[in-house]
């Protein structure tokens, strides 16, 4: 048999690629646009003209001002709130995937807070860090974003570690491991593509938290999203600008799926290919 | 070195339902048992119990003078042999093979000499480097035998080690685990659902169904003396045929009568044991093997079998056909003939059963009823 006749009826076939197409370009074609405002000086910003010229003005512009500095401290912050979640989010993960470490009650108190609103969260965060003096800091940025994660980061670590068969740690434990032993030289590099592709799900939910910041950042400590939002100003949106920020806001985040794909896809199907 | 004892040993789940109910067994120091029963019957759950890996809710555990019921795996000196042999996949070979000496605190130096000589004596030599990923199904399986025999444990645990490999491999990989134990001499518990592995491997079968032991002895003892119909029929493939038919005391002697001219007298030997339960309803469970195609001295009995399928083997000739129990119920009777046999599907022929290895089952109670055993002592 040909693999024509397996192939569906060609008017369908462009139907279908058709739609897929008109939907990529729903999606690509604001990014493109993005893109071509953020290269194009600002008063031609409207312009009808698909590409009116090339300059890096909007750029220049906005990395004058502290827009460097709202970067650095989106990195720092989506960082370091990954780095202390992490740990935690995967010992928890663990405990809830094989223990029955505090029953169904935990995973419902876990799963809750994430119900709730932000804004009810964000009120009681400022008091606490108030209290701390850590209000317009970085320190308790990331404290606060380490808290956010954690829950979101145990939930998708228990999921990962339920896939990983129940005998592997059977083997260590009879080969001479203690169960902390069957964790950490056995479950945990088992599961490095699923901590990867948690890490980097954390990471862009920092890097994109926009009320929290808003909230307890001041002008030195304030990341990208609020950032962005300071340039709708008194003086009107300026657009070049914040197409600019948007590119660079994104940018971190193109080059992280690019690198982590491989362990996103691996991670997220781990336990389906099993 | 050791020995392990079960002493009314169960496992009850949370739900209230047991996995292992009321197990007593003592494995001497050295013995190869086999743990023989089909998926769910607590076999495995035995075998975790005792290397461990699931706590005893009654009874106690053994292992030589220990009680081992509270004791962890790790202190326990047990290997465990995996269903999924559940190599380190981020490990080397020689690391998986290495890891239960490095968490026992050997040095470097031994680490490196013992695994080499269990790689050597597995024929793992040329593939100590190879991630697990890259083993074929076969080298995988010897790599989870060698990291349990690197560590020289007193006891093995097999949790049915060869179902995923093929006939071929199988069945060396059978041959190669009863040399292994000859050689080692440890206590190994061998888990499986396979009847030949069963009967070719170990000193003892246990045979288990839901959760309980149904009856433990040497693998021709129990051929030849299941204790119920469930060991009957579970022990060989073809099964046990299991008839049921009427005991009838006629003329001074006791007669199997399957109706329709399938009858058969008890031979002498086996009059008294079953005299008591002349005049009621039995099942006759007559192995396929002990039907011939040709008398075999005053010892077997004509019967006429109408032959529905013939199987030929190659080695043996596989008859499943009709006889007996009149035309509207007739019985199912498989026979296990010679090659040579000259048999077509919808003939009638005269086969001839013994009736010496045969037995009788209460169809109520399903055990068998007691007659003096043709093994003697054994």
């Amino acid at each position: 048999m040909s693999a024509d006749a397996d192939k569906p009826p060609i008017a369908r076939r462009v139907a279908l690629h058709a739609g897929l197409i008109a939907m990529c370009l729903a999606i690509v074609l604001p990014l493109l646009w993005v893109l071509r405002v953020s290269f194009v000086a600002p008063e031609q910003s409207y312009s009808t003209t698909l590409l009116p010229g090339f300059s890096t003005q909007n750029y220049q512009a906005l990395l004058s001002g502290r827009f460097g500095r709202s970067y650095l401290n989106s990195i720092v912050v989506s960082l370091g709130s990954v780095l202390i979640a992490l740990p935690f989010a995967a010992m928890t993960g663990y405990a809830f995937a094989r223990f029955s470490t505090g029953g169904r009650f935990a995973r419902f108190l876990m799963l809750a807070t994430q119900m709730l609103p932000p804004v009810a969260l964000v009120l009681p965060s400022f008091t606490l860090l108030k209290g701390l003096a850590l209000t317009n800091s970085l320190t308790g940025l990331v404290l606060v974003y380490a808290a956010l994660n954690l829950p979101f980061l145990t939930w998708i670590l228990m999921g990962f570690f339920k896939a990983i068969p129940v005998d592997l740690e059977w083997a260590a434990l009879t080969d001479g491991a203690t169960a902390w032993g069957a964790f950490w030289r056995i479950v945990l590099p088992v599961s490095l593509p699923g901590l990867a592709a948690a890490g980097v799900l954390g990471f862009i939910l920092s890097w994109n938290e926009f009320l929290f910041a808003l909230v307890l950042s001041g002008p030195s400590t304030q990341t990208i999203p609020v950032a962005l939002a300071a340039l709708q100003t008194s003086n009107g949106v300026q657009i070049g600008n914040v197409a600019a920020g948007v590119v660079l806001a994104i940018l971190p985040l193109v080059v992280a799926s690019r690198f982590i794909q491989r362990f996103l896809v691996e991670g997220l199907t781990y336990g389906s290919v099993k | 070195m050791a020995s392990i004892d079960l002493r009314s040993v169960s496992k009850l789940y949370p739900n209230g339902s047991y996995g292992v109910r009321d197990v007593d067994l003592r494995i001497e120091n050295g013995e190869f048992v086999i743990f023989l029963g089909p998926s769910g019957c607590g076999k495995s759950t035995t075998l975790r119990m005792i290397a461990g890996l699931e706590s005893i809710s009654a009874g106690d555990l053994f292992i030589g003078d220990r009680n081992m019921n509270r004791v962890p795996p790790r202190d326990r000196n047990v290997a465990v042999v995996f269903q999924s042999y559940a190599l380190y996949p981020h490990m080397s070979v020689r690391a998986n093979m290495g890891f239960g000496l490095k968490m026992r605190g050997a040095t470097g130096e031994e680490i490196a000499r013992k695994t080499e000589e269990t790689a050597a004596l597995l024929g793992l030599g040329q593939l100590l480097d190879r991630k697990p990923a890259a083993l074929s199904g076969g080298q995988r399986q010897r790599v989870a035998l060698g990291r349990a025999i690197v560590r020289e444990p007193d006891v093995f645990l097999l949790d049915e080690p060869l179902s995923n490999l093929d006939a071929q491999l199988r069945a060396e990989m059978r041959l190669e685990l009863v040399k292994l134990h000859r050689r080692l001499g440890r206590t190994t518990i061998h888990v499986t659902h396979d009847q030949v592995e069963a009967m070719t491997m170990g000193d003892r079968i246990c045979i288990m169904r839901e959760g309980r032991l149904i009856q433990a002895g040497r693998p021709l003892d129990i051929y030849a003396d299941p204790v119920n119909l469930f060991v009957a029929r579970f022990l060989a493939s073809p099964a046990m045929n299991l008839l049921p038919v009427r005991l009838s005391q006629e003329a001074g002697s006791l007669v199997i009568d399957g109706g329709e001219g399938l009858r058969f007298t008890v031979p002498a030997r086996h009059v008294a044991a079953y005299a008591p339960h002349a005049g009621t309803q039995v099942i006759f469970g007559l192995r396929p093997e002990d039907i011939y195609e040709a008398p075999q001295g005053a010892r077997t009995q004509p019967f006429a079998l109408r032959v529905t399928a013939v199987e030929a083997l190659g080695a043996e000739i596989i008859l499943s056909g009709t006889a007996g129990g009149g035309t509207a119920r007739p019985l199912e009777i498989t026979a296990r003939l010679s090659r040579h046999a000259r048999v077509q599907a919808g003939e009638t022929v005269t086969l001839h059963a013994d009736l010496l290895p045969a037995h009788l089952f209460d169809p109520v109670s399903e055990t068998a009823i007691a007659r003096p055993s043709l093994r003697g002592a054994a």
